[in-house]
């Protein structure tokens, strides 16, 4: 899962550069003109994903072909950036992970069982991992056959080096979650990496092919956390630090041919990768093309214009700009490249507990927020939906929505309730001083949430910030805000990479925003994370979500932006991977 | 000659050592701290001076540009990465490739996008020019007139995506701006850029029509060329070789800075024909706080304005003989 | 007869309407003589001496009457015809040396391509007729001083430079517009005697434009005396500097300073200012500066324009009788 928060800092930059690019989680200019009711609510006949581990058998390859599959041929994605990192210890963002899917391969990974429906599989091991000890100890074996692009096989004694060099100096991007369950909190400190010689003994290889994991605590969903792209898999004998990441060797079914950097790669087949060791990848073109520097409006544009040189070319994450979103979503003709999915980040208008002190004031606002007024703004319910929970749909597995405050009900919001609770607070008249990002868009709903407030006899007072140092000035503990926008992105589809986090260690610049620093819920919390069962624990997790807002109510849910994508008519296989965001390559296939 | 050669020279180190400093300093005054893109999800405190040591941005700022000057005579060795070798950039903070292949790549871009929309536009602006002097007042000059009031009125990112969307995805006429490169593939390489190229010139050429018809105008009524008539030149020659000569002064003073601008990069073109030259990557430097790359664009903008100065300064004197470089 | 210009009228037309630049005039020249055009500015000399050479925007300007020059009209003659006898049968010099020569190209260069232009000879002929040409008008080091630019001559070197281009194709005819004027006393005596010294060896006609008649006086043999577009008075240097006989040539040696007049005598220049040519007075176009505008009886002047006459010889365009004339004459 990406940092959302890296994704936004990068995307929100990237606005500057003349486009109109928007966070994705943010709010998108509206397209001129919306309609409200021209089509059919995007969000209303979705579903969202079906995630569950599979066996064994689930883990073979080769993968499940989408209807139609047709192996060979050449295709082109279109993007604006290049990725910055493949070395896969320096991966988080989605773009670059999803890239990753070509070139690397790691312990466990998601295989597409049929749309909307995936399964956590063993990708290198031969199933998703044996947990024991309580979820303390896990077992990883390694299929026979895989291989690095130079013919050598895959060891154990290569899982090892991958978690042990991303203790060293020179790693800082890619996740941290393994090596502190290995270690401690301050995972560095404990251990400085393999390169001076010394190994981590929490890592056992009791033979070539099986590889054990001894965490400190039970981690119950560990093999959700290895199927993240920054745990793929770096080969012991070929790692060249720094380097690695220009030149990394390739497990997966590509290698690079060419890179010309923020310009162009070229990835051709790795003889060495065996589709039958690989439930997850299809990997069916036989040449792949990325061409950057497209900004999303001519992405767009060339791909409802399907000319004969762009019909085999998709983009991986250019989201179909404000501006032509209505006549994307309009032209029927579109329909069958079009693709489209819901955003799985949290976004949230978090409360500044320090100074918002009232919790009958906080939910007021709940009851008062305008949702449907800022869903028009943002282009209404074909660009925005109107989440109600903390967690995610997308990636929350047992998620059960709830709806404290009416938000599904009445979602220009209920005045009435929320002068109700004004009048039981400590003070009925109460101002609340609200921090955005000034961007056009923003103002506007800026606008739609002062005039709701002040219906219901809270006084708004706004501040605007500068895009470049809204986050750090919002993550100031110290700051002099009641509400401001924020948002995270699970790591994997369970609460355990979002509630702890959001809601815990509350300092300068961490992702605490509310600044909730309950005990008792520190308690919870680290009580849900290590109950030994997943599905229990995920169930735990929903409870905590709806029990926190019912008992604290520490933000308000925010509008939840809906991507849509389109690929050229002769792309197979194009989906948005709901967890990812991103059109996966696993399934693409070019029809000739 | 020398002497102008070798005066300029140094000037032209020394702007561009000043423009660098200005832009290093100025650079870390930014809010935005390109340590934070590069670190991890979580970022505390620890990890972020760890990638400001990774970054060499621990180091004083004096010192880092030092060693960024330095490195560019000298080479530098980067732990870790490998020796740069001289002239040597930097090292992306962004992507880590070193800077120096990475604007050798886009410079050919921008050097195609440049120079064939300046031959169209120079050459269709003098024209329309001399004509419109010509004709002063008859209806060719009044069309040329409106002509390039609306050119000079009008933005690239207006017409450039009105043209993209008639002439390449609706009407299908043209391919989608692209750059081939012109050693590879010169058909590829002209069609390819055919279109930025007319789209950046309709918006120059205005410029140049107005100026040389108003130079040309005056020019005409100038003694040496009534002295030209009175010898019996043809009047081919009167205008070319008298008239015109006179005019090329204010056209080669601004041709030479239009040029050294769309060298530092066409940013509102290479973004509008998603063409991948220095305009693009300065943008994408400064939106990603990537201080070695913005460095090396700023460079190339500079360096293209100085060194374009330099060459109508001496083009002064090759066309007026009365001029003498010092 | 050599140059026969017969009722030349040029008429420009301009916003503020149409300027008679020129009117009816007449004049002659002859082989191997030269012929003084003298008047005020803005009284038509180099209007003249342009419509001569076609060198008039025809969209801005209406010319009639009749321009022969070796029996052939020129007013009305094609463009090209025009362009190849310029710079070859007739040549013309202008009063700046410094502007009218091109500061782009060098001396010998422009001298040059008017020998090529016309002879058709190579670049190298051409270019030591040049040398040659700068030579004969008295330039030492002509070799070298052919590279130069004209910034790098003095004023009265730029002028023989550009007699040396008009002369280089032999002329017939060279129309000298003010070619002294912009010069210094001592160089403007060389340039005079330069001119005569060339036509002694060439017969070239010249036609002599000035204001000056300290100039005509010492380089022309006839002369013609403008006001407003019109001639007033025409005849030899004799008689026209020494027997004087219209008001305004009388007003126009009045004014001017000479060594034979003593240095006590006030110098009496013309009173008034000359006419707009938008607007000429009616009538004889002198009347209202002239002294004598009674004479003649009532409302004469102001009637009908005057005739140059008698037609040939010593003439003049005024109604005062010889009496009168030899009266009022100062």
């Amino acid at each position: 899962m990406p940092s959302v928060r890296t994704v936004i800092a990068v995307l929100a930059a990237g606005a500057l550069a003349l486009t109109g690019a928007c966070a994705p989680a943010n709010q998108g200019a509206p397209p001129q003109g919306t309609s409200p009711q021209a089509t059919p609510s995007a969000a209303a006949s979705y579903s969202p994903p079906k995630i569950s581990v599979g066996t064994a058998e689930d883990s073979r390859g080769p993968a499940i072909a989408p209807d139609g599959v047709v192996k060979g041929g050449t295709v082109t994605m279109i993007d604006r950036d290049d990725f910055s990192h493949l070395d896969p210890a320096q991966i988080y963002v989605n773009t670059e992970a999803n890239f990753a899917l070509l070139l690397h391969r790691g312990l466990t990974g998601y295989k597409r069982v049929a749309k909307g429906e995936y399964k956590l599989v063993g990708d290198l091991a031969t199933d998703a991992g044996t947990a024991s000890d309580g979820g303390r100890t896990w077992t990883f074996t390694l299929k026979d056959g895989v291989k690095w692009q130079d013919g050598t096989p895959i060891t154990s004694a290569d899982v090892k080096w991958t978690i042990e060099r991303m203790f060293a100096p020179f790693i800082t991007q890619g996740p941290t979650y393994i090596q502190q369950w290995l270690t401690q909190e301050d995972h560095r400190a404990a251990y400085e990496g393999p390169y001076g010689g010394k190994e981590l003994d929490a890592i056992e290889t009791p033979d070539d092919k099986t590889v054990v994991f001894r965490f400190k605590a039970p981690h119950a969903d560990a093999n959700y956390a290895f199927a993240m792209a920054g745990y793929n898999i770096v080969p012991k004998a070929k790692d060249t630090k720094e380097q690695y990441d220009k030149q990394p060797v390739s497990s997966g079914p590509y290698i690079i041919k060419s890179h010309v950097v923020d310009k162009s790669y070229q990835l051709e087949r790795n003889p060495q990768w065996d589709a039958a060791t690989d439930p997850i990848r299809g990997a069916y073109p036989d040449v792949w093309k990325l061409e950057f520097g497209q900004e999303a409006l001519q992405i767009t544009d060339r791909l409802v214009a399907d000319a004969v040189a762009d019909q085999q070319a998709f983009t991986f994450y250019a989201l179909t700009p404000p501006e032509r979103l209505q006549q994307v979503l309009s032209d029927q003709s579109l329909a069958p490249r079009r693709m489209i999915s819901p955003s799985p980040y949290g976004n949230y208008y978090y409360f500044n507990l320090d100074r918002v002190k009232d919790i009958k004031i906080r939910q007021a606002v709940n009851h008062a927020w305008p949702g449907r007024q800022i869903q028009q703004i943002m282009g209404g319910p074909q660009a925005a939906a109107l989440p109600t929970t903390i967690l995610n749909e997308n990636t929350t597995i047992g998620y059960e929505s709830y709806d404290l405050f009416g938000k599904a009900a009445k979602p220009d919001g209920d005045i009435e309730k929320a002068k109700q609770l004004l009048a039981e607070s400590s003070d009925p008249t109460p101002t609340i001083v609200y921090a955005y990002n000034q961007t056009p868009v923003q103002e506007r709903v800026t606008v739609a949430i002062k005039n709701a407030l002040e219906k219901a006899g809270i006084t708004v007072v706004t501040k605007p910030m500068d895009r470049k140092t809204y986050y750090d000035s919002i993550g100031l503990v110290d700051n002099a805000f009641d509400l401001y926008w924020g948002g995270w992105g699970a790591d994997w589809a369970s609460g355990s990479t979002v509630l702890p986090v959001i809601f815990g260690p509350v300092a300068d610049g961490a992702p605490n925003y509310s600044h909730l620093n309950d005990p008792a819920l520190k308690a919870e919390m680290k009580k849900i994370a290590e109950m030994p069962d997943f599905d229990e624990q995920n169930a735990a997790w929903m409870r905590l979500d709806r029990k926190i807002q019912e008992t604290i109510t520490p933000l308000v849910v925010a509008e939840n932006r809906i991507a849509t994508m389109l690929h050229g008519s002769k792309v197979g296989g194009a989906e948005i991977d709901p967890q990812q965001w991103i059109v996966s390559p696993n399934t693409i296939f070019v029809k000739p | 000659m020398l002497r102008f050669a070798v005066r300029r020279t140094i000037a032209t180190a020394i702007t561009l050592v000043t423009i660098s400093a200005v832009t290093f300093f100025l650079f870390f005054a930014l809010p935005s701290d390109p340590a934070l893109l590069a670190c991890g999800k979580v970022c505390p405190p620890e990890l972020l001076a760890l990638v400001r040591r990774n970054l060499g941005l621990d180091q004083p700022v004096m010192a880092q540009f030092v060693a960024w000057l330095a490195g560019i005579f000298a080479g530098r060795d980067y732990p870790g990465l490998g020796y740069c070798p001289a002239p040597c950039l930097g090292y992306s903070f962004v992507n880590r490739a070193p800077v120096f292949e990475t604007i050798m790549d886009r410079l050919p871009v921008t050097l195609s996008l440049t120079i064939g929309a300046a031959v169209i536009f120079l050459t269709f602006g003098v024209a329309t020019g001399i004509l419109a002097a010509l004709r002063q007042g008859r209806p060719l000059d009044k069309v040329a007139s409106v002509a390039s009031l609306v050119g000079a009125s009008v933005q690239i990112y207006f017409v450039g995506t009105l043209a993209l969307y008639f002439l390449v995805y609706q009407g299908k006429l043209l391919p989608s701006p692209s750059y081939v490169p012109l050693t590879e593939n010169p058909l590829g390489w002209a069609t390819g850029l055919l279109l930025p190229w007319v789209v950046l010139a309709i918006i120059f050429t205005a410029n140049y029509t107005r100026m040389t018809r108003s130079t040309m105008v005056e020019n005409l009524s100038e003694d040496y060329v009534r002295t030209a008539r009175a010898k019996g030149m043809p009047a081919r020659t009167v205008i070319l070789r008298f008239a015109l000569r006179g005019t090329l002064i204010p056209i080669v003073t601004i041709f030479g800075v239009d040029l050294g601008t769309l060298i530092g990069g066409a940013i509102i073109t290479e973004t509008t024909f998603g063409l991948q030259g220095i305009g693009r990557l300065s943008v994408r430097a400064v939106t990603y706080s990537d201080l070695p790359t913005l460095m090396a664009t700023v460079l190339v903008a500079a360096g293209a304005i100085v060194v374009m100065n330099a060459v109508v300064d001496a083009l002064y004197a090759v066309i007026d003989p009365r001029v003498r470089l010092t | 007869m050599f140059l026969h210009v017969n009722d030349l009228t040029v008429d420009f037309a301009t916003e503020d309407g149409v300027v008679h630049a020129v009117d009816e005039l007449s004049f002659e020249v002859e082989r191997g003589s030269t012929l003084g055009v003298v008047g005020e500015s803005g009284s038509g000399k180099s209007v003249t001496s342009l419509a001569v050479l076609g060198l008039h925007d025809p969209r801005t300007s209406t010319i009639s009457g009749s321009v022969l020059f070796e029996g052939k009209e020129l007013l009305g003659a094609p463009r090209t015809a025009m362009e190849r006898l310029r710079g070859d049968r007739i040549a013309m010099i202008f009063q700046d040396p410094l502007t009218s020569l091109s500061p782009y190209h060098t001396v010998g260069a422009q001298i040059a391509e008017v020998y090529r232009r016309h002879r058709g000879t190579s670049r190298s002929a051409a270019w030591e007729r040049a040398i040659q040409m700068l030579d004969r008008v008295g330039i030492p080091q002509p070799k070298a001083r052919a590279e130069d630019y004209p910034h790098q001559f003095s004023g009265g070197m730029r002028q023989r430079a550009t007699i040396a281009m008009a002369l280089v194709c032999d002329p017939g005819l060279l129309i000298a517009d003010e070619p002294t004027t912009a010069l210094d006393v001592t160089v403007q005596a060389q340039i005079l005697d330069l001119l005569r010294e060339l036509q002694e060896q060439s017969g070239t006609a010249i036609i002599l434009i000035t204001h000056d008649l300290g100039v005509v006086a010492t380089a022309a043999h006839d002369v013609l005396v403008m006001y407003a577009g019109r001639a007033v008075e025409r005849g030899t240097v004799r008689e026209v500097l020494h027997e004087p006989r219209h008001p305004y040539t009388w007003g126009l040696l009045g004014s001017m300073p000479t060594l034979r007049r003593p240095v006590t005598e006030e110098l009496r220049p013309v009173r008034g200012a000359p006419p707009s040519l938008l607007n000429v007075p009616k009538g004889c176009p002198f009347h209202p500066r002239c002294d004598f505008v009674e004479l003649p009886g009532p409302r004469v002047c102001t009637g009908e324009r005057p005739e140059l006459s008698p037609p040939r010889g010593h003439g003049d365009a005024c109604y005062l009788t010889m009496k009168q004339k030899r009266e009022v004459a100062p």
